[in-house]
């Protein structure tokens, strides 16, 4: 029996349509085979796809929110793949463009420019479906990980992260100079020695005397 | 036998400083958000089942005292059953402040009222950071920086938005697990 299930926020609605998955053992309730899905976004063209384009709807932009929590938003989706995001600066206020490629040929992408309050809506409604027991379509989603360092470090400013060894380089090279700058003490004379020279002869052992 | 190790290796699992900071600032804009946030805080402990972590406003401030930001900071780190109690506490606060969260995101908002949103929950968040973050640490005179404090109360806002609920939480643990700068 055909099974329907929305996700509503504020700016989106997602519906998907499917059937359970007998083959596989799949409750009665469950979607295990997807049939089509709708994204409504407010004061946007309904949008309709297949399998494929909702994962990679969720293979693109859940990695991207990931990023975008911790500061280093980056552009998501292959050259090839239907869905791409990528982040716009616009003044104080982020944006996000969202490309999405037909399969039909000759046929233009659509692109969207979210606000960070209606990305978060999406993400809302893409958590809703990830989460929800009853979609077992068996998408595979990048899992959430801790960013590497060098990821994070993208976001410091290269003049900054250059400013500290910089500052310490300079700060030895000053250093060094000032030292070498200062006389080298001279070696003290001993005391009660009136021919320093005499003193400063060394003294070997006579060699001896032959038989 | 062999020898016992010096020091008791970390676990990859734990917040590190600046996760511990960035925790408790996210802790921070939700009270400078909800005027009932200390309380909230302790109401959703217990509807979550940490009543016994945080039985109290006390014992829940003296984890957040692992902030190395705080005046009255504690050494040492947190286990990792009591830091995910916190991200799910923050996430709950967070879900429960969505729409709040929302208005001040949106660019469909009028100007003028977003604007005195922004200035309203810089000001109740001035406010916080003076009264229990060190002035000294370079941390915290960014946040009350004029420019630099306006990009760290959005990336914070952003940050408990995308966090928000049961789905937020995998998301949010993971960006405060991030490697250190």
């Amino acid at each position: 029996m055909k099974q329907s299930y929305r996700y509503e926020q504020t700016s989106c609605r997602l519906r998907i349509d499917g059937l359970p998955d007998l083959s596989a053992s799949q409750a009665d309730d469950a979607i295990g085979i997807l049939m089509g899905w709708e994204l409504d976004l407010i004061g946007r063209p309904s949008l309709e796809g297949k399998r494929n384009h909702l994962e990679a709807l969720l293979t693109v932009v859940l990695p991207y929110a990931r990023h975008l929590v911790s500061g280093v938003p980056r552009p998501f989706g292959a050259d090839g793949s239907p869905v791409q995001i990528e982040p716009l600066v616009n003044g104080e206020q982020s944006r996000h463009r969202l490309r999405l490629f037909s399969s039909q040929p000759d046929t233009p992408p659509l692109e969207f420019d979210f606000d960070d309050a209606e990305l978060a809506d999406l993400v809302r409604c893409l958590d809703q479906l990830r989460l929800d027991p009853r979609v077992q379509l068996g998408f595979v989603i990048p899992a959430e990980v801790p960013l590497q360092r060098r990821e994070i470090l993208e976001r410091v400013p290269l003049r900054r992260r250059l400013l500290s060894p910089a500052a310490g380089l300079a700060a030895l090279v000053i250093t060094s100079s000032l030292s070498l700058m200062l006389p080298l003490p001279k070696p003290a004379a001993p005391q009660g020695e009136a021919k320093p020279a005499a003193t400063s002869a060394p003294t070997t052992p006579q060699a001896p005397a032959a038989p | 036998m062999a020898d016992a190790p010096l020091t008791e290796s970390r676990s990859p699992s734990r917040l590190n400083r600046r996760g511990l900071e960035r925790l408790d600032l996210m802790l921070l804009s939700v009270e400078a958000l909800d005027l009932n946030g200390g309380e909230a805080m302790v109401f959703m402990a217990q509807q979550l089942g940490f009543g016994d972590l945080f039985p109290n406003r006390v014992e829940l401030w003296k984890r957040r005292c692992y902030n190395p930001l705080r005046l009255a900071c504690r050494r040492g780190e947190l286990s990792e059953t009591e830091t995910d109690a916190l991200i799910s506490v923050l996430c709950a606060l967070a879900e429960r402040i969505y729409p709040m969260l929302r208005q001040l995101l949106s660019s469909s908002e009028p100007d003028v009222v977003s604007i005195q949103r922004w200035e309203l929950f810089r000001q109740r968040l001035d406010e916080l950071v003076r009264e229990r973050l060190n002035p000294r640490r370079g941390g915290v005179q960014k946040l009350l920086d004029p420019e630099e404090g306006a990009r760290h109360r959005l990336q914070l806002v952003q940050g408990l938005a995308l966090g928000a609920g049961a789905g937020g939480f995998d998301r949010l643990k993971a960006s405060l697990m991030d490697a250190a700068a």
